[in-house]
């Protein structure tokens, strides 16, 4: 499978009152064609920061990206220049942001916001325009799509206002969609017609990076999955592998600690301890003070990321392959 | 001796407003006849997609909206008198834990002031006494001392639900109305407080109306499930029994449509479409225009909850249950 994106070594930092919060350290991952990559990690992981930085739509200041490199079909998306940006931005890497109410404008009817952003991409009349958007808004499963077109954000349920963003996301047919959190406002039901549609655009080579805490969706929608945890990725490899053989310590607890219908245990497994703050985090593991694996040198060195097999890395020195030896 | 909660025929409308005079036009139908009991210690998981009227349910039995028609008794008491003094101490039985970990707390009280306002207004404790009942409150539901003097908005989510726990069982109250009180959490943080939640009611003989549209929430603290569906009630029965083998359509929809990791795909097409608007609910059975089994006479009459076998403990509402 070839790359569509790689980020290499991507840094990046907020300027508060008391010093910069560093939300995502040195995280690097490829994308590829038609592949569907999970993000998942827990609430100020970093998880929807990174997804943000890669279109440089980070406040910034206070933001800041420190370094690394964001590379899609050649070019440095970190260092474009901002109108060419805007050429890949919606049109070739959209996103469905996580909260639909402070995305679209309040003041503009949802036909309107829709019509305008395929006119801004494509050459289009207004009749076309609202005939494409009209088809996708169905394609949603919306009920009554021309009635919705007239409507304000305000006079639509979270639900629909998801399913606005996320056929305004899907109608440029871009080659990478980047989801965050896209089902966590729907019911189940409604979840499941949208994750349908996800899969769709998948089939059609389009690749997908999606971010949620749900490992249910997970499962059925990712091939790979990345695992976050205190601004570091912590473990990367083929979905069947990290539901079945996870390496990292976290993601074995977070495994542990997921709540689905088919378990039947009396009581849940949780992770004691809290996250570490991320304006002080400790020169060692980060996740040392909840592990149970802990021995002294998780305290004293950063783990990188060790190869557990060819597609599989995992950032804990359980993995080392030296370890023991020296 | 009466169950602990007995909800009879209950009903709670919204009006529709419109135009200067603000003539009423119509009415939101959130709860349209529920019928429910509660016995002493018992977990009871309400599910459905929002708009089903699951949460206002909630909220009429907390006194929070006035109910249209229908009883509410709690051990035999009907609720809610209309006199402040008489309701104090039903008040004290009855409590709530609401969805929100940021909104439900009053950011301009700290932690002593809101876990300890319900014994000082139901005067079980002396105001001197404050701080010892808080501490003691806070060590329950494990959190340690050194925030008593702390603001809401200092503690993160999973904290913030726990003091919410921890003001909800203050008074001792004998029923807990959870309202999505773990929606908001982390997968990690949400284990922890259901296991808290589980050993309160152990240790407190606590029951609990759990209002949750997590199944996966559901099956690991309830004992029984109520499924519901646009105001009404369609399914009932024992978690276990009703989530591996739910036998109205609609219950099987929900659950067909939840992800499992590890688990099989998805079945394919298993529920087109909204809920229908609860201002005009569809006549007869009110998911004939959603089900993949509807004949006509589904639309003739609503369907009675009757149990699915003659000796079962389930109840289902449809006129079908025992052919598809």
């Amino acid at each position: 499978m070839n790359t569509l994106l790689d980020i290499q070594n991507l840094s990046v930092a907020f300027d508060t009152d008391d010093g910069p919060l560093h939300a995502a350290e040195d995280v690097s991952f490829s994308i590829g064609h038609g592949e569907v990559v999970g993000l998942v990690g827990e609430s100020g992981c970093g998880k929807s920061v990174t997804a943000l930085s890669l279109l440089r739509l980070i406040p910034i200041p206070p933001g800041r990206i420190l370094s690394g490199k964001v590379l899609f079909e050649g070019r440095d998306l970190l260092h474009l220049p901002t109108p060419e940006l805007q050429t890949i931005r919606g049109r070739r890497i959209s996103v469905i942001f996580q909260e639909p109410q402070a995305a679209l404008s309040p003041l503009h009817t949802v036909g309107a916001q829709l019509i305008e952003t395929l006119q801004l991409h494509l050459v289009l009349d207004h009749q076309a325009a609202k005939n494409i958007a009209l088809d996708w808004l169905k394609k949603t499963g919306i009920p009554d799509p021309e009635e919705r077109m007239r409507a304000y954000p305000y006079q639509l349920s979270g639900g629909m206002l998801q399913r606005v963003m996320i056929a305004m996301a899907l109608m440029l047919e871009p080659s990478l969609i980047i989801a965050d959190e896209p089902t966590t406002a729907l019911d189940v039901t409604i979840q499941a017609q949208i994750l349908d549609l996800l899969l769709e655009m998948k089939s059609r080579d389009t690749s997908l990076l999606i971010i949620t805490h749900d490992l249910g969706v997970v499962w059925e929608m990712c091939d790979r999955i990345l695992v976050m945890y205190a601004a570091k990725i912590v473990e990367e490899g083929p979905r069947d592998k990290i539901f079945t053989t996870p390496a990292h310590p976290y993601t074995q607890a977070l495994l542990e600690s997921a709540i689905s219908l088919t378990s039947r245990s009396e009581r849940l497994s949780s992770i004691e301890g809290q996250v570490p703050s991320p304006l002080s985090y400790p020169a060692g593991c980060r996740f040392a003070d909840r592990c149970k694996f802990i021995f002294p040198r998780c305290r004293q060195e950063l783990p990188p990321l060790y190869d557990v097999a060819p597609d599989h890395h995992s950032a804990c020195f359980l993995c080392d392959p030296q370890r023991g030896r020296n | 001796m009466p169950p602990l909660l007995q909800i009879n025929d209950l009903k709670t409308w919204f009006p529709i407003k419109r135009g200067v005079f603000s003539h009423t036009i119509g009415h939101i139908h959130a709860v349209d006849g529920v019928s429910l009991t509660i016995e002493s210690g018992e977990t009871v998981g309400l599910v459905g997609e929002s708009g089903c009227g699951k949460t206002t349910l909630g909220r009429t039995v907390m006194g929070l909206e006035p109910k249209k028609s229908g009883t509410i008794h709690l051990a035999g008491t009907p609720l809610w008198p209309a006199r402040h003094k008489d309701s104090m101490p039903l008040r004290r039985r009855i409590q709530m834990v609401f969805q929100d970990p940021y909104s439900s707390l009053n950011p301009r009280m700290t932690i002593l002031e809101i876990v300890t306002e319900g014994l000082i207004q139901q005067k079980l404790i002396r105001a001197r006494d404050r701080a010892e009942a808080a501490k003691r409150l806070l060590h329950e539901v494990g959190m340690e001392p050194s925030g008593l003097h702390r603001y809401p908005h200092e503690f993160s989510g999973g904290q913030r639900q726990r003091i919410s726990i921890a003001r909800a069982i203050a008074v001792r109250p004998e029923l807990v109305i959870c309202d999505e009180a773990v929606s908001a959490l982390d997968v990690s943080v949400r284990a922890q407080v259901l296991n808290l939640l589980k050993d309160l009611r152990a240790s407190h003989n606590l029951a609990y109306l759990f209002i949750s549209h997590d199944l996966g929430v559901i099956r690991h603290i309830a004992d029984r499930v109520v499924v519901m569906y646009l105001g009404v009630v369609v399914e009932t029965g024992p978690a276990s029994d009703v989530l591996d083998h739910p036998a109205h359509p609609y219950s099987r929809a929900l659950i067909a449509a939840v992800p499992v990791p590890l688990g099989e795909k998805r079945k394919q097409n298993i529920l087109r479409g909204d809920i229908p608007s609860s201002a005009s609910p569809p006549c007869g059975c009110r998911f004939h225009t959603r089900c993949p089994y509807a004949i006509e006479a589904c639309k003739a009459a609503p369907p009675p909850l009757k149990p699915l076998t003659p000796t079962s403990a389930r109840l289902v509402a449809c006129i079908r249950k025992n052919e598809i």
